[in-house]
C-alpha cells in the first residue's frame, strides 16, 4: 500500500500566530519514512493532517484512492503517539483490542502484546505502567488492526536512555514490512529506521532522499547542522579554503567523522576549545580561523592544544552556493 | 502549590487522617465546652488561635501561619453560626416536624424537584458543553448566555421566565405559573450553568489525543464520545449534576415567582398533594412560626441534604468510579 499526501492546513491557537503546513510526502508499500525536524518545524501536524484528524487542503491518497475527505475512522492507518495515548479507563487488553470491533481482519491482542514483551500486564491500566510499556503497548494497539500504513509520531521521545534503544530495535523488526511515516527529532532515530527521509523546516518540506543523501549532502545550512554536520562559510575559514581546488566563498559542510584529526600531521591549523566525551568516543571542538569545526577522537586532545586537520576535498559538500544565496 | 518540602511535624509518623480527626475532635470539644459554659465567643477565639499553633507546629513557616489564621477568621464566619445553629435545636420541636406530614412532602418536593432539574441541565448541558469544549464562532456569546443567571438576581430570574413561558408568553399551552413544570424550569434556569461549567471542564481536561486514538483505530465520533470521552467526563458530568441539583435545592427566588405552591404526584398518598419547595417553606414556616420551628426544619432538610451529598460524594470517589486508576 503507497500513500502519497500533498496538503496545506492552517492552524491557529489562542496568543499565537497561524501556523501553516504545506507538504508533501510519498511513501511506496514497505517502505519507512522519517519525517525529520526540529521541534515547531510542523511535522507532527502534517502526520495529524494526513490521519484525518485537521481540515485540509490537497489530496491524501492510499494506493491511488483519494481519502481526503474520509474520516480518520475510515482512512486504515495506525497511529501511535508520542505520549501514548492509551485510553486511561481501559485495561492493556481492552486498549489493545481497541479497534478489533471496527475491523475485519485483525491480529490476536496477546499474541501481539507477548510478541513485544508486555504479556504479563494484559489486566493492568496505563498509568500503572512504566513509558516503554506503555509505548509498547500503543504500538500493539496500533498493529492489531492491521493498518494499511502506521503513522508514528515522536513514539520515542518520552523515554529514557536504554528504554528508547531496546524499543527502537524492536520498531525496526516491526517497521521492517511495514509501509510507515515515523516522525522524529533525533537523527539517530531517523538514521537507524528510514528507507528515506523528509526534512521538515516551518512547516514545509525542505529535502528529502535516502538517508545517505540527507546525511551527506545536505541541501542548505539548515539541513547541514540539523544532520549534524559542520557548517563552514568558507569566507570564515580561509586556511580551509586554501586547501580546497573548486569553490571559494561557498558555504560547505562536512560530517564531523570525516574531519580527519592526526595530532602533528594535517593541512589545517586548530586550536583545541572543547572536548566532550560521547560514549566511546569525544568529540571535540577546534577552532579554525573565525569559524568552529567538529570532529571525532578516540584520544581526547588537551584544551589550548595546537593540532593539524585535514578535510578531504571529496567529503565536503557545498550547501550553498554565495552566488545563489545573496539577493 | 501541593508541593510539600518541609514538615517540622512528620506526618508520615501520624498520618494526615490521624491529625484532621483529632483537630476536628479538639474543635468539636472546645466549642461543646464554651457553648456549655455560656461563652460560645471564647471558641471563636480558640479556633483562631489554635488553628495558628497547628500551622506553626505542622510547618513552622510564617506565611503558612499567617494564612491559616487568615483563612481560620473566615471559618469562624462560616463554620460558628452552623455550630450554634445545630447547637441551639429543641430536640422536641426537631423530632415533631420530622413526624409532620407536611415536613416529609416538602423533603420529597425538595429532593425530587432539584433531581429533574439536574437531569434536564445535564440532558442538555452535556452536548452543550461538548461544543464549548471544542470551541465554535460565537461562543463567547452563547457562554455568556448560560451565565447569565450567575449574576441575576433570582427573583428577577422568576420574573423572566414568567415572561418568556407564562401567560401570553413562547408556549402558550404550557403553564408554567404554580406547576411541576415551572418549578423545574426555575430551577434549571438558576442551576444548569454550574452543569454544563464543570462538564466542560471535564471535556477540556480530556486530551484530544485520546479521541485522535479512538477516531484512527475505527470509532466514528458517537462510539467515540461513548467508549472514550464520557467515561473520562464522567466524574465532571456528576460533580456538575450534584452542584445543578445543590443550587437547585437552595433555589428560592425564582422558584417563590414562579411555583410557589405545586401540586405533585406523592407516591406515599398514592395521589396529587400540593407543598412549597423547601426553602419556601422555611421561610413560610419562619413567618408564621418564628425561629425555632423554622430552624427545626431546616435543620431536618440540612441533615437530609449533607446525606445525599455524602451519598454522592462516596458513589463518585476516585476508588469507586475507576477502582482508583484514574
Amino acid at each position: 500500500m503507497s500513500l502519497h499526501a500533498d496538503v496545506s492546513a492552517t492552524f491557529t491557537a489562542d496568543g499565537a500566530e497561524s501556523f501553516h503546513v504545506d507538504a508533501e510526502i510519498e511513501v511506496e508499500r514497505g517502505e519507512s519514512l522519517v519525517i525529520l525536524g526540529p521541534s515547531g518545524s510542523g511535522k507532527t501536524l502534517l502526520l495529524e493532517t494526513v490521519a484525518g484528524f485537521h481540515p485540509h487542503d490537497g489530496p491524501v491518497t492510499l494506493d491511488g484512492r483519494t481519502v481526503s475527505d474520509t474520516p480518520p475512522e475510515e482512512r486504515d492507518f495506525g497511529f501511535v503517539f508520542q505520549d501514548y495515548a492509551l485510553f486511561p479507563h481501559m485495561t492493556v487488553r481492552e486498549n489493545v483490542e481497541f479497534g478489533s470491533r471496527y475491523h475485519d481482519d485483525t491480529r490476536d491482542g496477546d499474541e501481539l502484546l507477548a510478541e513485544l514483551g508486555v504479556a504479563g500486564l494484559v489486566d493492568r491500566y496505563p498509568p500503572t505502567l512504566s513509558g516503554g510499556e506503555q509505548q509498547r503497548v500503543a504500538l500493539a494497539r496500533a498493529l492489531t488492526i492491521r493498518p494499511e500504513v502506521i503513522l508514528l509520531d515522536e513514539p520515542l521521545a518520552a523515554l529514557d536512555v536504554p528504554t528508547r534503544q531496546a524499543l527502537r530495535d524492536d520498531l525496526a523488526d516491526v517497521l521492517a514490512d511495514a509501509t510507515a511515516v515515523y516522525v522524529t527529532h533525533n537523527r539517530t532515530t531517523a538514521r537507524a529506521l528510514a528507507d528515506r527521509i523528509v526534512i521538515m523546516n516551518d512547516g514545509q518540506v525542505v529535502q528529502s532522499g535516502t538517508p545517505e543523501e540527507i546525511f551527506q549532502r545536505p541541501e542548505s545550512p539548515m539541513v547541514a547542522r540539523f544532520t549534524g554536520s559542520n557548517v563552514i562559510d568558507l569566507e570564515d575559514a580561509p586556511s580551509i579554503r586554501s586547501t580546497l581546488d573548486g569553490p571559494s566563498d561557498d558555504v560547505v559542510a562536512i560530517r564531523p567523522e570525516a574531519v580527519e584529526f592526526d595530532g602533528d600531521d594535517g593541512d589545517v591549523r586548530a586550536t583545541v576549545e572543547r572536548v566532550v566525551r560521547e560514549d566511546a568516543t569525544n568529540r571535540v571542538t577546534f577552532i579554525v580561523d573565525d569559524t568552529t569545526v567538529d570532529a571525532f577522537a578516540d584520544r581526547a586532545p588537551t584544551v589550548g592544544d595546537e593540532v593539524w586537520l585535514t578535510f578531504p576535498e571529496n567529503e565536503i559538500h557545498v550547501c550553498r552556493q554565495t552566488a545563489t544565496a545573496t539577493p | 502549590m501541593a508541593t510539600s518540602t518541609e514538615t517540622r511535624f512528620s506526618l508520615d509518623g501520624v498520618g494526615r487522617v490521624s491529625l484532621a480527626v483529632a483537630f476536628l475532635a479538639i474543635q468539636v470539644l472546645a466549642f461543646v465546652a464554651a457553648y456549655t459554659a455560656g461563652r460560645p465567643t471564647w471558641y471563636a477565639f480558640f479556633m483562631i488561635g489554635s488553628t495558628a499553633v497547628t500551622a506553626y507546629v505542622i510547618r513552622g513557616d510564617s506565611f503558612v501561619v499567617a494564612a491559616a489564621t487568615m483563612g481560620s477568621i473566615l471559618m469562624v464566619a462560616l463554620g460558628l453560626p452552623l455550630f450554634m445553629f445545630v447547637a441551639r435545636q429543641q430536640p422536641a420541636i426537631v423530632v415533631e416536624k420530622a413526624l409532620n406530614p407536611d415536613v416529609h412532602r416538602m423533603l420529597y418536593l425538595g429532593i425530587y424537584g432539584p433531581l429533574l432539574a439536574a437531569i434536564v441541565s445535564l440532558l442538555f448541558g452535556v452536548p452543550l458543553a461538548h461544543l464549548f469544549s471544542e470551541g465554535f464562532a460565537g461562543q463567547q456569546l452563547v457562554e455568556s448566555l448560560v451565565d447569565l443567571p450567575l449574576v441575576v438576581p433570582h427573583s428577577v430570574a422568576g420574573i423572566i421566565i414568567l415572561f418568556g413561558f407564562g401567560s401570553g408568553g413562547a408556549f402558550p399551552n404550557v403553564s408554567v405559573l404554580g406547576s411541576m413544570i415551572g418549578m423545574v424550569l426555575a430551577m434549571t434556569f438558576v442551576s444548569a450553568p454550574y452543569a454544563v461549567n464543570a462538564t466542560r471542564e471535564a471535556f477540556e481536561s480530556i486530551d484530544d489525543r485520546l479521541e485522535y486514538a479512538s477516531r484512527i483505530h475505527g470509532a466514528n465520533r458517537w462510539d467515540t464520545f461513548r467508549r472514550v470521552t464520557a467515561p473520562l467526563a464522567i466524574r465532571g458530568m456528576v460533580t456538575g449534576g450534584v452542584l445543578a441539583w445543590a443550587r437547585a435545592v437552595s433555589e428560592f427566588g425564582a422558584v417563590a415567582v414562579v411555583a410557589y405552591s405545586v401540586s405533585f404526584f406523592y407516591p406515599p398518598a398514592g395521589g396529587e398533594v400540593t407543598a412549597q419547595h423547601a426553602p419556601v417553606f422555611v421561610y413560610g414556616t419562619y413567618l408564621q412560626g418564628g425561629l425555632a420551628e423554622s430552624g427545626a426544619v431546616a435543620f431536618i432538610l440540612l441533615g437530609v441534604s449533607a446525606l445525599i451529598f455524602l451519598i454522592i460524594r462516596y458513589l463518585t470517589s476516585d476508588s469507586t468510579t475507576t477502582g482508583g486508576i484514574v
